[in-house]
């Protein structure tokens, strides 16, 4: 019981990191904060992931330990009206329901995300299916229970415990990608964006001989070209970012041959 | 996503359909089918909690629905939850707190008499099973009013 109210307060923590950083980004930059509040989404993107993993490695680590104590789990009878019924059987119904709903709101969630670009929301979905994941790893157990395999709980949970590990692990290095200026990643998946790579490509075409960098802060790209003194001319936004959603580039900078610059730092 | 989902879905589905038509779960340790092929149910009795008038008839019950004889052992508690717990025995009978220690290692069944809601620390008569054989233990609970 103990147990299922951690996992169930690690899960909210994507929520609550969502809305957090929803108030806290479209705020004006202040004398202590100059480039605003646009990089708390990955922030709560970190957060959201850690928790991510927490509940991975939990799930984990009880059900692994329960396979190793060879742990045998009692599920007794109940009387209900005068009737005994099977507890099992309760569980399932109960479980069946707790999958209903991350079930539906994960999916509604994944299509928002997507178009907002928020990674904080993307994992939120993922608490979501990981939630759904564990009902159904939960009620395979149950039924594995009933017909007198007992490791089938812990087993059930443990292979949903490594999928949920590897989105949680997964999240994790691309939030430490985001907060370390790395080149920025596609919502789904660890590879670089399609849509920042096909930036790039663009920006390189246009000034050949600069040296294009691409970040992401938030949900938005910052661009660098440098070795490049700032054109007279600038393209507009929607021809830089082509077919691509053209709220994405948030700023484009441009760093002349001769200013100032550590190379070592970056 | 969504085909994997109503791929489990129908999964859990006919396997709950197949684990309807059998009647018990299954115990992982066969307690009830040992007790059936031996044709003998032995039940601990910790030495000074005697067996009630009630927990004789469930008893009797149980050994009818296995077509088994009750065999009695009488003993001291620590050494009957052992050879329970280790499936020298099937059931044990005595007095036992919910928070008893021993809650961790054997499933310990309802109260026994009329009073159904009793204090966890209050020592009442009860069955204690071997853990996880759920088979077994529902049987046995059935027969508790």
């Amino acid at each position: 019981m103990r147990s299922a109210l951690f996992e169930d307060i690690l899960s909210l923590v994507p929520a609550i990191t969502f809305l957090i950083a929803a108030q806290f980004e479209p705020k004006s930059p202040t004398d202590k904060y100059p480039f605003g509040f646009v990089r708390v989404n990955s922030l709560a993107f970190l957060v959201a992931a850690v928790a991510l993993t927490a509940v991975g490695v939990f799930l984990l680590y009880e059900s692994a330990m329960t396979l190793l104590m060879a742990e045998h789990p009692t599920v007794a009878p109940v009387k209900i009206g005068g009737h005994s019924i099977w507890m099992g059987w309760l569980m399932i119904a109960a479980l069946t329901y707790s999958i209903v709903v991350p079930v539906i709101i994960g999916r509604l969630k994944l299509p928002v995300a997507e178009q907002l670009y928020d990674k904080v929301l993307h994992t939120d979905a993922l608490m979501q299916k990981a939630d759904w994941q564990t009902g159904l790893a939960g009620i395979v157990g149950i039924l594995g229970i009933y017909f007198g395999y007992w490791w089938a709980d812990s087993a059930a949970a443990l292979f949903i415990a490594f999928s949920i590990l590897r989105d949680g692990l997964s999240n994790m290095g691309k939030a430490a990608a985001e907060l370390l200026d790395g080149a920025p990643r596609d919502l789904t998946g660890s590879c670089i964006s399609p849509e920042a790579e096909r930036l790039r490509q663009r920006l390189q075409r246009i000034w050949p001989s600069g040296n294009v960098r691409l970040r992401e802060s938030g949900r938005y790209l910052v661009g660098t070209v440098e070795g490049i003194h700032p054109p007279d001319d600038l393209p507009d936004l929607e021809e830089l970012m082509g077919e691509d959603p053209s709220w994405r580039l948030a700023r484009l900078s441009f760093s002349p041959p001769e200013m100032l610059r550590r190379e070592d730092v970056g | 996503m969504q085909p994997v989902i109503f791929r489990w879905g129908l999964f859990c589905s006919l396997f709950a359909a197949t684990a309807a038509c059998a009647d018990l779960p299954r115990d992982p340790a066969g307690t009830t089918e040992r007790v059936e092929r031996t044709g003998k149910l032995i039940v601990g009795q910790i030495s000074g909690d005697n067996l009630s008038d009630q927990s004789a008839k469930i008893l009797r019950r149980v050994a009818q629905r296995t077509h088994a004889t009750v065999h009695i052992r009488q003993g001291a508690g620590e050494q009957l939850l052992t050879d329970l717990e280790e499936g020298r025995i099937d059931l044990v009978y005595g007095r036992f707190a919910k928070s008893s220690p021993w809650s961790a290692n054997v499933h310990l069944g309802p109260p026994m008499g009329r009073r159904k809601i009793v204090g966890k620390d209050e020592r009442v008569p009860r069955f204690a099973f071997r853990n996880g054989e759920n088979g077994w233990i529902t049987m046995v609970q059935r027969e508790i009013p």
